[in-house]
């Protein structure tokens, strides 16, 4: 079946030839060009210079792959025993959850947003709890501090939830469904070699889940890199993102695509490195494992 | 296992806590009695009431439901093909292979959008010349010459960036496969196929229903690259919600998302307590005999297997495919045989009953679609993605437009009611011969602030910029209106080319936002980060303010001393509009006296057309049996004193542009 069923990659291949690989090129072309004025108008003209100004952003592409990486390490933290757990569930709890996890995902991303941002405003619904609690008293005696509230909306911190509130379901999903298909008598020999609870976890459960790892880590940290509208609602836009940087060339009063794509392009290559580094990490140990 | 079952069950409940506590706060609003979604002020269905006569909102449902279901079915299907090929590939192939298909994932979406769209228009542009001589060379078959943008294209883009989901969460599955089993499978007789069936399918199946739900879920959500493939015809949700930032997202798509959300809901429980109940009978019965299906259900699957039943089975399918196209072809003929007009506006910006007045009067069918800013619509006229008849852009826009001959002329003896629009609003700066432009609406910039938070009198921009409100202040979210308050607070103009006045500005504000004055930039979200008392200071347009106001009392308006910016948003008609004649006919309706007043009081935007306007305090008595607050509707209407302070934002040449820009990012850094 190995080497008989290869071809049924080739319409895909073809298919992603037509939508992804020339849509690349014709950016890579916008990239390296740089329109300049003519007697008969606009036309374009062969140039780096887009690239060569990108050092002034190197904050920004520091910031989008930290925060991308901590929403990412958070959502590893979280979504691996979530799924651990219901993977131990009932099939018919199973199913629901399921279902249930990816059903807030349905709502308007804009929607939810502003939900988030009604519960994390100075006047939201959490510093009112916080305040209802006595917390903000406590804290204020603790530290001889005097706030009224939690400073929470606006901060990196609430761009780095709403990573993690969007994308959370990305790295529960795959790992689910990887050890929903663990085979149990691996544990049971494991077990009957002596091997306690954590010792069977760290050696044969977890080993056995890094490809729906993998997937799950490129589906959060991938998207979380390029995001751009949770920096700008959470974050305030005080600290721009890669994304919004993008946006901003697409979507800002200068209309300047060209850069852009050149944004778009230096981030795309440092993702693949990022994701080639992680595959073959992810491979080794999958594999290894396997013989 | 069973001893911790509570201890589990707790995890994964607070995990779904955190997952569905902003769901259920949207839920709350959907019932809200105001149009605030921070501010509760009671119970009410009015927003239940008004979804279902609010057509764009359930057109574009539909439009959602239509390009979700269809891109997930043909994504699932081709991205679990594709996984089960790319899995067979050597680790030569595999692994470029996969890194390509993670791309999309990668890509920036607005890039993926635009670059989708050029490749598109270029594929158009060629198609033209081809079809002309298919056309030409044989008269069987009439191709059509002129494409546009429409469903096909969105699905496209929607199954390309879906298979990638799929194909991350069918490939683990595949990766745990024992492959022996597939070939156990065909050494016991089985073709491939029925071993795909039979082995291959129960194996993977979680993988691609976990990817046909997160490849649903990103088609439900994606809005960027939707807007760059939908053409003028067509639009999804989220691109209608998305052009509600302009102003403010109405609860009507809370309350479509909670209908939504309970169907789903309701969907999954009734169906997991069937399936539970017949866990159980089978539990049951398993226990004294061997468990069976419902025979008649195996009598049934025994016959599609005969050769009758496979030929059956073949036919419904072609049936089934034929009876598809058949309703798209119709659909597609039926809605290009009418007349239309394409608009594009922004959204939340005309009053929903003159859509279909128009269309009762005149037979022409209105596609109407929004969106949320000037330079977003900008981005999609510049890459060719738009064949629109009438769009509604603001001033600095449309002369941005008619320099780069991106506007067509109107022929005003269709336009009888231009007579109506005041002087003072034609021949402005932006179109100083008029030749191109029915005004809209207008209005000024201001400061709101809240007076329970505020105890000065507001009546300068140094509110701003002072370290008094710390924290307290929104700085509005784009580059233009920012510097150009900053720059009408030193006192220069706001039009300004000079540098050294512009990087002033700048520093101006550089410097209050390192003091921490500033709270964040915001756009719509100004409405409620200050109807909720979270702010004190905002910037933003008046016809908005008392939007707020009904939802705040505690809110306040002004024109600082120094002046503002007044605007006009205008309608004009797109160079080469499919559709001219109906797009005057449609210009000629909306500047009626009757359409501006209700949009007037639909969007508490002040009118320019002079009757209207006049009017607007009797009609409104009529209305509402109250009178109208002068002094709101000083506010609405800035009279000529507050006018004569304020400027009008003409287009900046692209150099200064530049330097905008730059600046703006560079405070982000």
């Amino acid at each position: 079946m190995r080497t008989k069923r290869g071809w049924f990659a080739f319409p895909y291949m073809i298919w992603m030839a037509l939508f992804v690989v020339i849509p690349i090129v014709i950016m890579l072309v916008y990239s390296l060009t740089v329109p300049v004025e003519t007697a008969e108008g606009e036309s374009l003209q062969g140039s780096l210079e887009n690239f060569t100004g990108m050092a002034q952003y190197m904050s920004v592409f520091g910031r989008s792959f930290w925060l991308a990486l901590i929403a990412t390490v958070i959502c590893l933290a979280i979504g691996y025993p979530v799924a651990f757990l219901m993977s131990r569930e009932g099939p018919g709890f199973q199913r629901l959850a399921m279902a249930l996890i990816m059903l807030p995902m349905w709502m308007n991303f804009l929607l939810r947003t502003y939900s988030w941002m009604a519960i994390l405003e100075n006047n939201g619904l959490l510093n009112q709890l916080f305040q209802k609690l006595g917390i903000i008293a406590l804290y204020n005696r603790l530290t001889g501090a005097d706030i009224d509230h939690f400073q929470m909306i606006r901060t990196s911190g609430a761009v780095v939830l709403g990573m993690v509130y969007n994308y959370l379901p990305f790295m529960i999903l795959p790992i689910y469904t990887v050890l929903t298909k663990l085979d149990h008598r691996l544990i049971e020999a494991a077990e009957d070699l002596g091997a306690n609870a954590s010792t069977v976890f760290r050696r044969v459960t977890l080993p056995l889940s890094v490809s729906g790892i993998v997937s799950g880590v490129t589906m959060v940290f991938v998207p979380s890199v390029s995001t751009f509208a949770i920096s700008r609602l959470l974050g305030g836009g005080k600290q721009m993102m890669l994304g919004d940087l993008i946006e901003n060339q697409f979507l800002g009063g200068a209309y300047n695509p060209h850069l852009g794509a050149a944004i778009s392009m230096v981030m795309m290559v440092i993702v693949v490195i990022c994701m080639l580094v992680m595959n073959h990490f992810g491979d080794g140990e999958g594999e290894a494992v396997m013989l | 296992m069973r001893k911790n079952r509570f201890g589990s069950r707790f995890l994964i409940g607070l995990c779904f806590l955190f997952l569905y506590l902003p769901i259920f706060l949207l839920i709350f609003f959907s019932f809200n009695a105001g149009d605030s979604s921070a501010v509760w002020r009671g119970f009410s269905l009015q927003w239940y009431a008004e979804l279902f006569h609010n057509r764009l909102v359930l057109e574009s449902l539909a439009t959602t439901l239509l390009v979700s279901l269809l891109a997930t079915a043909i994504s699932t299907v081709a991205g679990t093909f594709a996984a089960i090929g790319i899995y067979a590939l050597t680790k030569k192939w595999r692994d470029p292979v996969l890194v390509v298909n993670d791309l999309p994932m990668m890509n920036a979406d607005i890039v993926t959008g635009v670059s989708l769209l050029l490749l598109f228009v270029a594929f158009f542009h060629g198609w033209g010349s081809v079809a002309n001589w298919l056309n030409s060379w044989q008269s069987l078959i009439r191709f059509p010459t002129r494409l546009t943008l429409g469903l096909g294209t969105l699905l496209i883009a929607h199954v390309s960036f879906n298979i990638p989901y799929v194909i991350l969460n069918v490939s683990p599955r595949l990766r745990q496969m024992d492959a022996n089993l597939v070939e156990a499978a065909q050494d016991l007789g089985c073709t491939w196929m029925q071993a795909f069936f039979k082995v291959i399918l129960p194996e993977i199946k979680p993988g691609i229903v976990s990817g046909a739900l997160i490849a649903f879920t990103m088609s439900v959500d994606d809005f960027v690259i939707s807007y760059f493939t939908a053409g003028s015809s067509i639009q999804t949700l989220s691109m209608a919600i998305y052009g509600m930032t302009k102003k403010r997202v109405t609860p009507v798509v809370n309350a479509v998302s909670t209908l939504m959300f309970l169907a789903v809901l309701i969907v999954l429980v009734v169906n997991n307590i069937r399936e539970a109940r017949q866990a159980k009978l089978a539990a049951k019965r398993a226990s004294f005999e061997p468990v069976r299906e419902n025979p008649r259900v195996e009598r049934f699957r025994e016959w599609m297997s005969t050769p009758r039943g496979r030929l059956v089975r073949r036919v419904t399918a072609i049936v089934l495919c034929a009876a598809f196209l058949g309703t798209v072809t119709f659909l597609t003929a039926f809605t290009t045989s009418r007349p239309v007009v394409n608009v594009c506006s922004w959204g939340e910006y005309i009053d929903e009953d003159l859509i279909s007045e128009f269309e009762a009067q005149t037979g022409i069918r209105v596609n109407y679609q929004t969106t949320d800013s000037n330079e977003t619509l900008y981005s999609l006229l510049k890459s060719g993605g738009a064949d629109y008849d009438v769009v509604v852009p603001s001033d600095y826009m449309i002369s941005q437009l008619i320099e780069e001959g991106m506007l067509e002329e109107l022929d005003y003896s269709q336009i009888p009611n231009f007579e109506k629009i005041g002087d003072r609003f034609k021949n402005l700066p932006y179109d100083p011969e008029n030749r191109y432009t029915v005004p809209y609406t207008w209005g000024t910039v201001g400061i709101i602030y809240n007076s329970a938070l505020v105890e000065d009198e507001i009546d300068s921009w140094s509110a701003l910029y002072d370290d008094k409100y710390a924290g307290q202040v929104l700085l509005i979210g784009n580059s233009r209106d920012a510097f150009g308050i900053a720059l009408k607070y030193l006192g220069y103009s706001m039009n300004t080319t000079d540098e050294a006045e512009i990087t002033e500005a700048y520093e101006l504000v550089r410097d209050a936002y390192e003091r921490g004055v500033f709270q964040g930039k915001v756009m719509d979200e100004v409405f409620q980060t200050m109807e909720g008392g979270n702010a004190a200071f905002a910037t933003y347009y008046a016809g908005d303010y008392l939007s707020m106001l009904e939802n705040n009392e505690d809110l306040r308006f002004v024109v600082p001393k120094e002046g503002s910016n007044w605007f006009v948003d205008a309608m004009c008609v797109l160079k080469d509009a499919p559709n001219y004649d109906n797009a005057m006919k449609w210009i000629n309706f909306i500047a009626s006296t009757d359409s501006n007043l209700r949009n007037m009081d639909y969007i508490w935007y002040a009118s320019p057309n002079e009757e209207a306007l006049e009017l607007y305090p009797e009609w409104y008595e009529e209305q509402y049996g109250e009178e109208l607050d002068p002094e709101i509707y000083s506010i609405m209407a800035a009279p000529d004193e507050v006018l004569d302070k304020c400027e009008m934002y003409v287009c900046l040449p692209k150099a200064t542009r530049s330097l905008y820009n730059d600046l703006w990012i560079k405070l982000g850094i």
